[in-house]
């Protein structure tokens, strides 16, 4: 989902249409406010990316930057800074802070959406990455241990006995830890912690 | 009359001889007019004694001469006494009494003292003891002698015997004795009219009176004589004694009158004194105002000229002169056309002149003379009535002033508003460019992304060999379009704004103004992301102005207004224009909810070069101002209500 945020009603539709014939799905936010009041609350399966205008009466897009990495979502949610004249210097500022990228107006609206993919690709991947890690926190110390001796390839038995604990018990903690990691196989489990 | 000589200084006695000498005057006077009264009574007194001893000695003689005659008559008889009979010696004496009343008896006495034959009232009596006294002195010395006067008894008649010794064969053999009663020898020597005005007696040496005549009263004691009868062997003295007493001092009405005189001319004098004081001291001060005027006018820059109801020049002061280039003399008592008159004027000069005869004067214009060497001086000139000390118009008085230093300040003036306007006008300007460059890239970037995004269906729908669809591709160039017109409004407002033009007065309406300029105020309040508002009455009627320049005034109002938003909450940004009519002006104001004016700033507010922001110029406020007035309106500001400042400008509206 692209999320644009301009005061600018006509740069913002101008926008969304264009991202429409790219066929990546847009959103346009009047406000800064308006965005941040929604953003982290939904992630996109197919990524997400901010495209944020840095002069807006309300609060300015570095603002609203600095707010995105103080909350931990600029990993989920790149930001690419659409600049006007003279903004420059402070837009190359933003990108060594973590900034996805930044295009002065008037730019090359096709460049500017293969920039939009790519960086929804980033929000994607990045969205994989923390769902992994969401799930492993839901394990407990000994699925944890167990974990990591299937991920050695170990068989059950030499689990049980380098742990000191039965089989069974084994095959429960395989079971529930399939279960809290969403897989079916260990080289499925193997595939997404790699 | 352009040099002022003082009159010409009398001669006067300086200091306290000025005052000293009239004073010293005046009691001489009064002492010459004490003394003479005095004097004059003094010499009438004199006069009267020296008339008195002079009586005194007539009547002494005139004594004298009686005694004497006797003494003849009684020496004649003695030398008859030894031939003639008796009753014939008899009979002379008898004839002697006769004729000399004064002699109260006669006796012939022989050496005893006996007497021998008398002649009188009463037969012989003693001789008295002063009488005898003088008989024996008679006797011894053999010469005749009185004796001292004496009475017989106490309070009688005095009394004075003669007595003549008779000496026979050098043997003593009596006496003839004479006695004179000293009354009636008063009565009979004394004249009436000496004794009408005096007490006469006769003294002894004692002083004691014994014989006096006072007819009329006795006498006063202040006019005295004494004198001695020279008796041989008495010491009987005259002594006469005025009735009339010592002259008075002022004795007649003339010397009152004198005297009233002189005090009424010492009166009139000190009254002359102190009008003549107060008479200078007037005069002095008249002397030194007069200096202290001719100073001033001397002085002046303006030039002060004087006309009688002629019109004729009566009087220039010497800025005047300097003016017209003209000397004095060549100036007072010209009658128009005036020397200084230049020709292309001559007209209104003319038209003036004849209002000043027909008695009305415009009290202030502006015309201009004409010197010597053909220049021109620009003057304002101001006119009054002159009116004399009896309320009387006895003509006008002008002050000139030379207005050319003023006229090349006003025209420099001019030119530097104008050269300001240009340059106020390139500074908006540039403020307003790199807003422009911002605010095109927009409409810009929204014709691009639309276009783009266009092109990238059209692209698409080749690919997959589908048809295009017109509904979706419709909506986006009519947008990208509209973008399009709104950056060519843009540019064309601004370009209008630049286009360098002289300031042509047109009919303007406000509404028409504000939206022609809309555009750029909105690109002023993008930048602070500012609301604007505009409210204009849709009868509000036009106003005769220059287009351009209401444009700048309003430009520089609302960006002020504008950047005094900056600091406050953005929901309270709010720039609102509101046109009206009040009192037969259009009025507009502008106001907005920023920070205010502080007092020190709002005294300087229309000054040059004076800003409150670090980049401004300071002369946004001023050529405000300035532009306004030039189209007769007024720029004020004031206090918004709500918070922040209202700026309003108002100009006459065009019927």
């Amino acid at each position: 989902m692209l999320h644009i945020v301009d005061d600018e009603e006509a740069v913002r539709d101008a926008l969304a249409w264009l991202a429409q014939s790219r066929g990546i799905a847009a959103r346009a936010h009047a406000s800064a406010q308006a965005f941040l009041d929604e953003a982290g609350t939904r992630f996109d399966d197919q990524g997400d990316c901010v495209l944020l205008d840095v002069r807006m009466p309300d609060i300015n897009g570095v603002a609203v930057f600095d707010q995105l990495c103080t909350r931990g979502l600029a990993a989920r949610l790149p930001v690419i800074f659409l600049t006007g004249h003279g903004d420059v210097p402070m837009a190359v500022d933003t990108l060594k802070r973590g900034a996805f990228d930044f295009f002065e107006k008037p730019f090359n609206d096709n460049q500017l959406m293969d920039r939009v993919e790519q960086a929804l690709a980033l929000s994607r991947e990045a969205g994989g990455t923390a769902a992994v890690q969401a799930r492993l926190a839901t394990l407990s110390a000994r699925e944890r241990e167990v974990l990591d001796l299937i991920l050695t390839g170990k068989m059950n038995k030499v689990i049980a006995d380098k742990l000191g604990i039965s089989m069974r018990t084994v095959e429960v903690h395989r079971a529930h830890i399939f279960d809290k990691m969403q897989v079916k196989t260990a080289v499925e489990l193997a595939g997404l912690l790699k | 009359m352009s040099t002022f000589a003082p009159p010409a200084r009398p001669f006067r006695l300086g200091g306290p001889w000025r005052w000293l000498l009239p004073l010293l005057l005046v009691l001489l006077f009064l002492a010459v007019l004490l003394w003479l009264p005095w004097q004059a009574r003094q010499m009438e007194s004199n006069e009267r004694q020296e008339q008195l001893i002079a009586d005194t000695l007539w009547v002494e003689q005139a004594m004298r001469f009686q005694l004497t005659r006797n003494e003849d008559a009684l020496l004649t008889l003695r030398a008859d006494l030894a031939t003639e009979r008796r009753d014939a010696v008899r009979a002379r004496m008898e004839q002697m009494r006769k004729n000399s009343h004064e002699l109260l008896r006669i006796d012939w006495i022989d050496a005893a003292g006996q007497a021998v034959l008398s002649s009188g009232a009463d037969g012989a009596p003693a001789l008295a003891p002063v009488s005898r006294e003088a008989a024996e002195l008679a006797r011894k010395t053999e010469r005749p002698r009185y004796s001292e006067p004496y009475s017989q008894t106490k309070g009688a008649p005095g009394l004075m015997d003669y007595h003549l010794p008779i000496f026979r064969d050098g043997r003593y053999t009596g006496s003839l004795v004479g006695t004179y009663s000293l009354k009636t020898l008063l009565d009979e020597t004394v004249p009436w009219w000496f004794a009408q005005d005096n007490a006469i007696s006769l003294i002894d040496r004692d002083d004691g009176a014994v014989a006096q005549r006072a007819a009329a009263g006795p006498g006063r004691g202040v006019y005295t004589h004494k004198r001695a009868l020279d008796l041989p062997g008495s010491t009987l003295r005259l002594a006469t004694d005025s009735v009339k007493g010592a002259p008075r001092l002022l004795p007649n009405l003339l010397v009152g009158s004198v005297i009233a005189l002189a005090l009424g001319l010492l009166a009139s004098l000190i009254a002359l004194w102190r009008h003549i004081a107060r008479r200078l001291a007037a005069e002095g001060a008249l002397r030194q105002q007069m200096a202290f005027r001719t100073a001033m006018e001397n002085s002046l820059v303006t030039g002060l000229r004087a006309r009688d109801l002629e019109g004729r020049v009566t009087y220039v002061n010497p800025a005047f002169c300097q003016i017209v280039g003209l000397p004095a003399d060549e100036l007072v008592g010209k009658a128009p056309p005036m020397p200084y008159w230049a020709p292309e004027a001559m007209a209104e000069y003319q038209q003036r002149f004849a209002d000043v005869l027909a008695g009305h004067i415009k009290p202030q214009f502006e015309t201009i003379f004409q010197r010597p060497d053909g220049s021109r001086v620009p003057v304002m000139i101001f006119e009054s009535p002159l009116v004399d000390s009896k309320g009387e118009h006895t003509g006008w008085m002008g002050s000139i002033l030379d207005i050319s230093e003023q006229k090349r300040v006003e025209e420099l003036n001019r030119q530097q508003q104008e050269k300001l306007h240009a340059s106020a006008r390139l500074a908006t300007m540039g403020e307003i460019s790199s807003m422009l460059a911002h605010e095109l890239n927009q409409p810009l970037a929204a014709i691009s992304s639309y276009t783009t995004g266009a092109l990238n269906v059209l692209g698409r729908a080749a690919d997959e060999g589908t048809g295009v669809d017109a509904a979706l591709l419709r909506p986006a160039l009519e947008k990208a379009g509209a973008q399009a017109q709104r950056a060519g409004q843009i540019i064309r407002s601004v370009h209008e704004f630049v286009k360098k033009r002289e300031p042509v007065r047109q009919r303007v309406d406000i509404a028409n103004l504000l939206a022609g300029i809309h555009t750029l105020i909105e690109l002023q309040a993008r930048k602070y992301f500012v609301k604007i508002e505009t409210s204009v009455p849709a009868d509000l009627p036009p106003v005769s102005a220059d287009r351009m320049m209401l444009e700048q005034v309003l430009l520089n109002l609302t960006r002020n207004a504008i950047e005094a938003m900056q600091e406050v909450a953005p929901e309270r940004r709010l720039l609102r224009i509101a046109a009206g009519l009040q009192h037969g002006q259009v009025e507009v104001a502008v106001s907005d909810h920023g920070h205010g004016i502080a007092a020190d700033v709002a005294e300087r507010l229309f000054s040059p070069f004076f800003s409150t922001k670090a980049e401004g110029m300071g002369m946004g406020l001023s050529i405000c101002r300035t532009a306004v007035e030039f189209h007769g309106g007024t720029l004020t500001h004031r206090e918004n209500p709500g918070g922040g400042t209202v700026f309003s400008f108002s100009l006459p509206a065009q019927q």
